[in-house]
């Protein structure tokens, strides 16, 4: 199976093959020497590559994968073919645009904005409230908010639908 | 001395108290909410008191059931902790009405420190160095406006009942000032039920450097140094040190009078922390906090001062029994807060439930954590979960053993800062000493590309062995019917399992 992988803001292409029980990794194309051993059922996992050994966790779900490595996170997310295609699809028919998620669970403070406004990249979209915090949420880009889907008062959980933006027509 | 007192806290703190007092030969009553049940503080105290269901405000904050189980149990002291009833005066007033003794400084200590604005002109009086700015609450951002003018921009609003970096906002332009204002006053009046403003000039690249202050009730005082505070986010501190790398002995001594005389012209008891901003060799009283610091321990790591013990003794009427000239400042030592939160996300906060946990370990680290595999990280409390501290015999040292233990800690189930810590560490401005409050915020926060592609690889393997384990999961319970019972069994087992890794199936 092959796999797109996003880390750090670079797509890498990786295939995983398990023959026999014996697993075959390449990396943009590359075989790369490999082994995965499951130290535990939470998430602890023994890497070895290129002669040496690394103790990682990893959690996370089918797309989006945190690997914690020598104390660092590595924030990935990963597509196989078909949902790369559908990913591409989605991005043309929106414009470029796309959904504004809650990245922490809060609650809706209060709403800057309203369906069919034009918005800045930057600008405040709404202020979200989270251990005390009031904190801005910002467009990432420039567009149309196309829809609102919360109200002020409303708790969400992180990864909720805030807002969906489209890009701006020319 | 106490045998018995009542630690009215949760978390890292609470289990930081009960190891001194037990040392001590001190008995300890952990109070605990619902939802902290199995919490370590309330695993370890000799005596542990259910204050029921609910928000802290029907728990931890709930003056009459606080003191109503310290006396139950017959605890003659309340030690507050940080946070919470920790500088709330009338708490203070409260435990020592009902023939308690209180593990903090004098009601009137608090109270004048405790408001931002009140502090500031006594500070003034008493020949403190303050910033710039505002005295008295803003009437509304016309009135701030006017101000910023006069002392220029940039300037910061900040909540006359503030702290914990809550209420803040850095104005960089009078188009911003309306919005700031609100936000700002908005945050106050849900976190402190006040929403009163003041205004200063914001320093644009002041090092936070705080003193540690310790009195007893017969009036001697010393100063343990500084504790450099610098490395904050979102106005939190998340790497702290002592001692700093632009004080030397001189400017300590200077810096440490001046907290001194800062607290004792409020007639000061107990352990304290004077806070200063630094900018260009001057310094500007920031604010006293009137309790154990968060960042204590490296106080204690340098100075050999167990400052919990202090404080105990200070409460029990004990006099110091040391001078100025005793103390000896041995070393260097770091800490990192280990916080639920998001680095790559501006440090939003970050829920779950820990998993798969690796704690740090060997010499000269010490870990003051409340982690426990199966613990809920909720957004109720305070993110902190944990502290790293580590001791060295000179800076670099201390860094490469901070490098070391953050390198060991794993937390799972939520994100942490440690990543971002590890990235401090690991920067030339930090190494060199070259570094302000702002520094945190233009540092490259990414992990390092030399692992990406290994990272990569372990990813997509996870989720191959993922589809994998579901794929024998679903098709084996239907496929031979003289196998079918055994085989559902199994699946129902590989299900249960598998919702246990896949938190969001």
């Amino acid at each position: 199976m092959k796999y797109f992988v996003t880390v750090n803001g670079n797509t890498l292409e990786v295939s995983v093959v398990e023959r026999l029980g014996r697993l075959r990794v390449t990396l943009g194309g590359q075989p790369l020497d490999f082994s995965y051993e499951e130290a535990d059922q939470l998430g602890q996992v023994v890497l070895f590559s290129e002669g040496r050994s690394y103790g990682v966790s990893i959690e996370g779900g089918d797309t989006e994968v945190d690997v914690k490595l020598a104390g660092y996170l590595y924030d990935i997310q990963l597509e196989d073919e078909r949902e790369r295609a559908a990913h591409a699809a989605e991005r043309a028919a929106t414009g470029g645009g796309g959904p504004v998620k809650s990245v922490m669970p809060g609650v809706v403070v209060s709403l800057c904005v309203e369906e069919g406004q034009t918005v800045e990249a930057g600008q405040p979209l709404l202020i979200l409230e989270a251990m005390k915090m009031q904190n801005e949420i910002d467009a990432p880009q420039a567009g149309i908010v196309k829809a609102v889907h919360i109200v002020e008062g409303q708790a969400v959980a992180a990864g909720e639908k805030l807002l969906t933006l489209a890009a701006e027509p020319d | 001395m106490f045998t018995r007192i009542l630690i009215a806290n949760r978390g890292e703190i609470a289990l930081r108290i009960i190891r001194t007092a037990r040392e001590m030969g001190v008995e300890c009553v952990s109070i605990y909410s619902r939802a902290d049940q199995s919490s370590l503080h309330t695993r370890m105290a000799h005596v542990a008191v259910p204050l029921g269901d609910g928000p802290p405000a029907t728990t931890y904050l709930d003056m009459d059931k606080v003191i109503a189980a310290a006396q139950e149990t017959g605890a003659q002291a309340i030690h507050p902790g940080y946070g919470f009833l920790a500088e709330n005066a009338e708490f203070a007033r409260r435990v020592s009405a009902a023939g308690l003794a209180w593990i903090g400084p004098p009601p009137q200590a608090i109270e004048a420190m405790g408001d931002k604005i009140t502090s500031r002109q006594a500070m003034e009086r008493a020949g403190v160095p303050i910033v710039p700015g505002t005295e008295e609450p803003l009437e509304g951002p016309e009135e701030a406006a006017v101000i910023a003018e006069r002392i220029g921009y940039p300037i910061a609003l900040k909540a006359s009942a503030g702290g914990g970096g809550k209420g803040i906002r850095v104005v960089e332009r009078v188009a911003d000032l309306d919005g700031a204002f609100r936000t700002a006053s908005g945050e106050a009046l849900g976190a402190f039920g006040d929403g009163r403003l003041y205004v200063e000039k914001y320093l644009g690249h002041a090092r936070h450097i705080e003193i540690q202050v310790l009195f007893d009730s017969q009036g001697n005082g010393v100063h343990l140094g500084e504790r450099e505070c610098s490395i904050q986010r979102r106005h939190q501190k998340l790497v702290e040190e002592c001692p700093s790398v632009v004080i030397d002995d001189d400017l300590r001594a200077r810096m440490g009078e001046v907290a001194l005389r800062a607290g004792s012209s409020v007639n000061y008891a107990g352990a304290g922390t004077v806070e200063f901003l630094f900018e260009d060799g001057d310094f500007y009283f920031l604010e006293m906090n009137t309790r154990l610091q968060v960042e204590h321990p490296v106080t204690e790591m340098v100075t050999g001062v167990d400052l919990v013990r202090e404080q105990l003794r200070v409460a029990a009427g004990e006099p110091l029994g040391f001078t100025q000239a005793d103390l000896k400042f041995n070393g260097h030592a770091i800490e990192v807060r280990i916080n639920a939160e998001d680095p790559a996300h501006g440090f939003l906060p970050s829920t779950g439930r820990l998993s798969n946990l690796r704690l740090p370990s060997g010499p000269w680290v010490r870990l003051d954590s409340a982690m426990y595999r199966g613990l809920e990280v909720g957004t109720t409390y305070d993110p902190m979960l944990a502290k790293v501290i580590v001791w060295g015999p000179d800076r670099e040292r201390a860094i490469a053993r901070m490098e070391r233990a953050l390198e060991e800690l794993n937390v799972g189930g939520v994100r942490t800062g440690a990543p971002a810590a590890l990235a401090v560490l690991r920067s030339a401005g930090f190494r060199a000493g070259d570094f302000d409050t702002h520094y945190l915020e233009n540092l490259d926060l990414h992990a390092p590309a030399e692992w990406e592609g290994l990272a990569a690889a372990a990813a997509a393997v996870f989720r191959h062995k993922r589809a994998h384990r579901r794929a024998l999961a679903t098709t084996s319970a239907n496929r031979d019917p003289w196998l079918a019972r055994s085989r559902r069994e199994w699946s129902d087992h590989a299900r249960r399992t598998a919702r246990r890794e896949m938190p969001d199936a």
